[in-house]
């Protein structure tokens, strides 16, 4: 068949591109990335009671403690998740203000070039610290419980929040400020009916969305004693209560996955407004 | 739809504003909800203050500390870097194995979990039920029951990267596919393929670039959170972390938080550089 | 042969898309359907390689039932029948030669679909499925720097790499200008003298419908209202499915009466 191949055709199928090795080199050097990358994580088996424990979690996430779940003392769940969840609201509130003069000032659109790379560094310094190690700077100044939780999250939300602020800022429409302008308005009149309409929604949208992460956040931080879930629950997994880790398991589950829910309608209405 | 157009419990409680103008037209303006959710965010506060013990003047009174512990670190010991270069590559590596294999294992995950793709309701659900519940435990979670499980050490922290990964990169892919022009998946259907092979050559080339872009994110992200699981005993620069932080050491952290910050930098140009190559 | 029993499809909300067709379709003919939007034109054209399942009646296609194919059986049915689509349905980030090659895929072994591996032999056999449509030279072109009329001459040329013995056309022109939409219907028409295979267009443009095909179709209403060669369509058919009978003369009218006329 390929005998009566037209000339034009062949030349075509001569003409295409080759970037086959070009392909093989890249994927001979992720290749070669991953396969270092394994060679010091070795597995050294599940210990001894490894599989017990897995299937021992499992079980007391579909059989919770009933005792655990329903003492409303303070070493009960509601308490633990009152606790959590109050850390991460007064941590995500307060972040989100503090972001607010952050993040006018690291924006290039409000300050000059050199005062926002300042700004910007240190919201990136702020979002490389992990939230853990924070933690563990906060408790040597407030003392180890909930209050350290909530220093530290305030401070770490300002990282991620400023980020997003900045975005907002400098997409902001300036055409309704020239037209305020051009009615007369002063600058304070400008910002409250030009410039806070506009910032608003976005605003209370990240800090919604920073309201999600900071109460997964939140469960974590009691393992440096910040207070909330985190510490009562790495207790139970070291003594071995697997019946309590799982209710405390399976509480948080919910809990992380009934606010997300929320959050995204909260934030899908802020997106469309109210209908 | 009747359900939809029914008037809102706030308006019923609050009755709107009868307005009538001039002209005899009239309009009805809503009662505002800020005061009502101003109110209900403050008593929330209120709440949470006082759950948390909150104390101001404590925070100032001994805010003194805070410049104290900054300092040390920001005069870190040079002298402590030989030992944070091998965890720092325990780190890495952690962060790279447990990239690839969660991105890799998220992708069948995400294919079964977009409703466009995969038409069988009850898989759908199942899978989008277990990627949610996957999602919403923490890495370091993870971490503290792997180690239990399997031994102490790096395997541990590389498991708990990976089943995060696959839980936000499933979820990210599935939303793009979701998204995507289903045109040609429907003209590979037509001429004879199977649901599979559709899907690998109409829809594969059109999520490839965010996919790829998934996977760089996380890979940043995974760094920063594999650098804490040595915390809890799964591997990496977290030892160094909580050993230096419980002998006060704040100089030695200094130490530790400045790789970690040059690390990820580096690893953010280097995004940078891949996604101007991919795109 | 398409031969359509006496065929009928409810959709499940109860809109009626076909209501007892009867049809016969020869190989090699050229097929206009035309109709008002939602007439059922779609439907009857995807009912033939059931992209759409009917629900009355029995359609046979070259001596097979449609509806009896399951699985495998039903996917290699579709082999012989192209399709093309109003929005061409390509992947516009992969370039052209590699959309033509996409319809080879079903029967290739997964190890060479999951790489995009292709022979040679692939490959020549997509080029001159381009020559054929007059598109070779943008054969390594991203299909998303093409024009509307060149993406619907690649998803052409991807048909004719599958060898069809049946095109099923569903508006292929309505998304291109009157001049390369003309273009279009004349390879259509090129391709249903030179290969024999036959062509069923749903098409707006009654004008390039009379120009191009050998026979009319008219759907209304999910009926067919009018069967017969071009050369009998009159303006009391085009009255007849585009308005009814009842609906008395419009503005409407002008439309079409112009239409005609540039085909006279």
């Amino acid at each position: 068949m390929s005998e009566f191949v037209n000339n034009n055709i062949l030349e075509k199928l001569r003409a295409e591109p080759k970037n086959l090795w070009k392909r093989l080199l890249v994927t001979a050097i992720v290749i070669a990335v991953v396969i270092w990358g394994s060679t010091s994580i070795t597995y050294n088996g599940v210990t001894d009671k490894g599989a017990t424990i897995a299937i021992n979690i499992i079980k007391g996430i579909l059989n919770p403690e009933t005792a655990t779940l329903f003492n409303l003392g303070p070493n009960g769940v509601p308490y633990l998740v009152l606790e959590t969840m109050a850390i991460a609201v007064l941590g995500t509130v307060i972040g989100a203000l503090l972001a607010v003069p952050v993040s006018f000032l690291a924006s290039t659109n409000i300050v000059p070039k050199p005062v926002a790379m300042v700004f910007r560094a240190l919201i990136m310094l702020i979002r490389t610290i992990p939230s853990l190690v924070w933690a563990l700077v906060w408790v040597r100044v407030t003392g180890p419980g909930p209050f350290c939780g909530v220093v530290t999250q305030s401070v770490c939300s300002i990282g991620m929040i400023s980020k997003m602020y900045i975005t907002a800022i400098e997409n902001l429409d300036t055409g309704v400020l020239e037209s305020l302008d051009a009615l007369g308005c002063n600058t304070f009149e400008k910002i409250r009916c030009g410039v806070i309409p506009q910032l608003m929604a976005s605003f209370v949208s990240t800090a919604i969305y920073r309201f999600d992460i900071n109460l997964k956040d939140a469960t974590t931080l009691g393992i440096v004693g910040a207070g909330g879930i985190g510490f009562p629950l790495q207790e139970a997994l070291g003594s071995g209560k697997w019946k309590r880790v799982g209710s405390f398991l399976l509480v948080l589950i919910i809990v992380v996955l009934v606010f997300e829910w929320i959050s995204n309608q909260i934030r899908n209405r802020l997106a469309r407004g109210r209908s | 739809m009747a359900k939809k157009n029914r008037t809102p419990l706030f308006d019923r409680i609050f009755k709107p504003e009868h307005i009538v103008l001039d002209n005899g037209h009239t309009v009805d303006r809503p009662k505002s909800r800020t005061p009502l959710i101003l109110v209900a965010f403050l008593i929330i506060v209120f709440i949470s203050m006082q759950t948390t013990n909150f104390n101001l003047p404590r925070l100032i009174s001994r805010i003194g500390q805070f410049p104290v512990i900054l300092g040390q670190i920001f005069t870190p010991n040079l002298h402590y870097f030989d030992k944070v270069i091998p965890l720092l590559i325990e780190t890495m590596k952690m962060s790279i194995v447990g990239t690839v294999v969660g991105c890799i294992i998220g992708l069948p995950l995400a294919i079964l979990a977009s409703s466009n793709i995969n038409k069988n309701k009850p898989t759908l659900l199942i899978c989008r039920f277990i990627l949610s519940i996957l999602r919403s435990i923490p890495t370091l979670i993870y971490a503290t029951v792997f180690a239990l499980i399997f031994n102490l050490g790096a395997f541990a922290g590389t498991a708990a990267i990976a089943i995060f990964t696959l839980s936000i990169v499933a979820k990210m892919l599935y939303e793009a596919i979701e998204t995507i022009d289903m045109g040609p998946f429907e003209a590979m259907q037509s001429f004879g393929a199977t649901t599979l092979q559709s899907f690998w050559t109409a829809c594969m080339p059109q999520i490839l670039p965010q996919y790829f872009d998934n996977c760089l994110y996380c890979f940043e992200m995974n760094v920063r959170a594999s650098s804490i699981l040595g915390y809890v005993g799964a591997g990496g620069l977290g030892i160094l972390i909580r050993e230096r932080t419980g002998y006060r050491q704040y100089h030695d952290l200094g130490t530790i938080l400045l790789t970690l910050f040059v690390v990820v930098w580096a690893i953010d140009q280097l995004n940078n550089w891949i996604r101007s190559k991919l795109s | 042969m398409i031969e359509f029993k006496d065929v009928s499809k409810t959709y499940p909300n109860g809109t009626k898309g076909l209501q007892h067709v009867n049809l016969k379709i020869e190989q090699g003919e050229f097929l206009a359907i035309i109709g008002l939007s939602g007439a059922g034109k779609s439907t009857l054209i995807r009912t033939i390689n059931r992209m759409i399942d009917i629900t009355d009646g029995q359609l046979m296609v070259d001596g097979v039932d449609v509806m009896t194919l399951k699985g495998k059986e039903l996917r290699k049915f579709r082999r012989k029948i192209g399709m093309i689509f109003q929005s061409f349905n390509l992947v516009s980030r992969s370039t052209v030669i590699k959309n033509v090659l996409s319809s080879d895929v079903p029967d290739m072994p997964w190890y060479k679909t999951m790489f995009g591996i292709y022979s040679k032999e692939q490959k020549i056999k997509a080029l001159e499925a381009l020559d054929k449509v007059n598109i070779l030279e943008k054969a390594y072109s991203r299909c998303d720097e093409l024009s509307g009329g060149q993406q619907q001459r690649v998803a052409l040329a991807r048909t004719l790499n599958q060898n069809p013995s049946i095109i099923l056309a569903d508006e292929p022109v309505a998304s291109l200008d009157p001049i390369i939409a003309d273009i279009v219907m004349s390879d259509f028409a090129r391709i249903n003298k030179d290969l024999n295979i036959s062509i069923l267009i749903n098409i707006h443009h009654v004008d390039l419908a009379l120009k191009y095909a050998t026979r009319v179709i008219g759907i209304r209403n999910g009926e067919i209202v009018y069967d017969g060669p071009t050369s009998e369509v009159t303006q009391e058919v085009l009255n007849l499915v585009y308005m009814g009978k009842a609906v008395p003369k419009s503005t409407d009218k002008i439309e079409i009466e112009g239409m005609v006329m540039n085909n006279g």
